[in-house]
């Protein structure tokens, strides 16, 4: 019964959880507040908070540079349901007993999640197309921006995922998710508000998340950067597939 | 097919599965039977490479489940306990879902998702929420849900609890329906399932294989199991009761039971032999007055109390 192009199988194994997946968070309400508040949030300390009209400053930096603190709350309640919701309702036997390997699941399971994030990027677009005719703002750096929360987001989402495949329910995939998400995030910003050896500030700030996602914010292509988060991202996405596979072992 | 050999499943250290190995030849439906804990959805998990085993080995239409899971769980449909499923989603949405990671074909889908459906009685409930069907419609689901891919072999755990009588003789029609081309394994704790749908039976308790034959073979060695119940008055002790033993036909005598004005004695009776007459004469012979004597064929239901009453550790 071996199919005559597995690559293709596999692809539609993929694409099969995608959808589920995908319209899954539609089915709650939770991809909509999801949405709603990150767009409130972000506009509002943008154009209030931020006083981006009164700075009379061409740039967006200010805009992006939120996103990965409001990403501590937004990415953990998108992953938080994906494995231990599945664990909880028994379906995690009906998934893992269907014809589909681990990494087919955890791939189907990331994607779907990347690309509420898309969507949630797309939906931001207004705000770069609303100001750009005010002032001489750089495509390129704007891109960047972008191009630096959605690595981010990729990690942090394989990260959360990875955490809910740990997770009993989704309330402490939620918890723990959001515990690592600030570790992760803030952790550069230690050696600024205590005083530590050289050596250890640098190691800290290096594995942080804002550390790298500062030179996109700036709109500097650093390939260390793309590859930190692209790292993180694929190496999250293999413990879980791990943990899956061991899982049945126990 | 399904061949099982040593199988050990160990949690941590409990021991759910204590070396199991039976064989189950194609186009039968084999009842699993065993009181809560004895083993049985470990074993089911192992078979369907939900999880692996401890030691041991289990083969699926000729497929190991440690080195080809993979093509195992393709040749499987499987309805996990408590027939879990995507409750967000549509029947119809649901079995789609199921029918493209299983990897039918488009023609293919089509026709066996309609076949499912009417097999499985669901066509009503096709295009509602999954969440808000009865338990008996979700089982049906989760049955159309194993049988959408055509499988060789269907594993189904517990198929009819927590349904309503008129939902368990349904759902039983349905299985008895699939035996007939399919191997069907399901597994159950009780009895009358398995006289209403088995070929064969797996006994289990406390994580091992204690018979296993035909209902009839069982049914055998219930007969075999056959009671004489007698109530004497008069001067018994424990040494006249041993005696009772060596009377033709009695296997084995109970300890005595001695109530308000008589004593009871359970004596335990070979199949085909009747030693009513002997007991009576046993009894004059002591000055003995029979107050009754009853014979209580043991149930199969007995049968398995018995064989699983050495395992209340499960």
């Amino acid at each position: 019964m071996r199919s005559p192009h597995p690559g293709a199988g596999a692809l539609r194994r993929v694409g099969a959880i995608f959808r589920r997946e995908l319209r899954a968070y539609f089915t709650t309400p939770v991809a909509f507040i999801v949405v709603i508040f990150f767009l409130v949030v972000t506009s509002g300390w943008f154009f209030f908070a931020e006083q981006f009209f009164a700075q009379d400053v061409a740039t967006l930096r200010g805009y992006f540079s939120l996103w990965p603190i409001i990403f501590i709350l937004l990415l953990p309640a998108l992953t938080m349901r994906s494995w231990a919701e599945e664990r909880r309702q028994g379906t995690a036997e009906i998934l893992l007993t269907l014809p589909a390997r681990e990494r087919e699941l955890v791939a189907g399971k990331f994607t779907a999640a990347l690309a509420l994030l898309l969507l949630l990027a797309a939906l931001t677009l207004p705000v770069p197309l609303l100001v750009a005719p005010m002032g001489a703002f750089e495509p390129a750096q704007i891109a960047m921006e972008y191009l630096g929360v959605l690595l981010l987001g990729c990690a942090g989402i394989a990260a959360g995922q990875f955490v809910s495949a740990l997770s009993a329910n989704q309330i402490s995939a939620f918890l723990f998710s959001v515990a690592f998400m600030l570790v992760i995030t803030l952790i550069g910003q230690i050696p600024s508000v205590a005083v530590l050896p050289g050596w250890l500030a640098a190691v800290l700030s290096w594995i942080s998340f804002d550390f790298h996602f500062d030179s996109f914010s700036k709109g500097v292509l650093d390939t260390r950067d793309i590859l930190y988060f692209l790292v993180l991202t694929a190496g999250f996405l293999m413990v879980t597939t791990k943990v899956l596979f061991v899982r049945r072992f126990r | 097919m399904i061949e099982a050999e040593s199988l050990v499943k160990r949690y941590g250290p409990f021991e759910a599965v204590k070396g199991v190995s039976f064989r189950v030849e194609r186009g039968q439906v084999i009842g699993l039977l065993g009181p809560n804990g004895a083993g049985k959805t470990s074993i089911m998990r192992v078979l369907t490479c939900f999880h692996f085993p401890t030691s041991g080995t289990a083969r699926v239409n000729d497929h190991d489940v440690l080195a080809e899971p993979h093509l195992v769980r393709q040749s499987i449909g499987y309805l996990p306990e408590a027939a879990p499923s995507y409750d967000d989603m549509k029947v119809r949405e649901y079995l789609g879902f199921i029918a493209d990671v299983r990897g039918l074909e488009k023609a293919r889908r089509a026709e066996r998702i309609g076949l499912a459906v009417e097999t499985c009685g669901l066509a009503e409930v096709y295009s509602r929420d999954i969440r808000r069907l009865s338990k008996g419609y979700r089982q049906r689901v989760g049955l159309a849900q194993a049988i959408l891919h055509d499988p060789a072999v269907l594993i189904l755990d517990e198929p009819t609890s927590g349904l309503d009588p008129n939902q368990i003789v349904e759902i039983r029609a349905l299985i008895r329906d699939l035996g007939r081309e399919k191997t069907v394994l399901l597994s159950t704790h009780i009895m009358q399932e398995v006289e209403a749908l088995c070929r064969r039976v797996l006994i289990m308790n406390a994580g091992r294989l204690i018979a296993q034959g035909t209902p009839e073979e069982i049914a055998r060695g219930m007969q075999e199991a056959t009671v004489l119940i007698v109530s004497l008055k008069g001067p018994v002790d424990e040494a006249a009761g041993r005696s009772l033993a060596a009377l033709p036909g009695v296997r084995s005598v109970s300890p005595m039971r001695r109530l308000q004005d008589r004593v009871e004695v359970d004596l335990e009776v070979a199949a085909g032999a009747d030693p009513s007459e002997a007991v009576y004469d046993w009894a004059v012979a002591r000055g003995c007055k029979i107050l009754g004597m009853k014979t209580e064929k043991a149930r199969l239901e007995e049968l398995f109390a018995r064989l699983t009453a050495g395992g209340r550790d499960a």
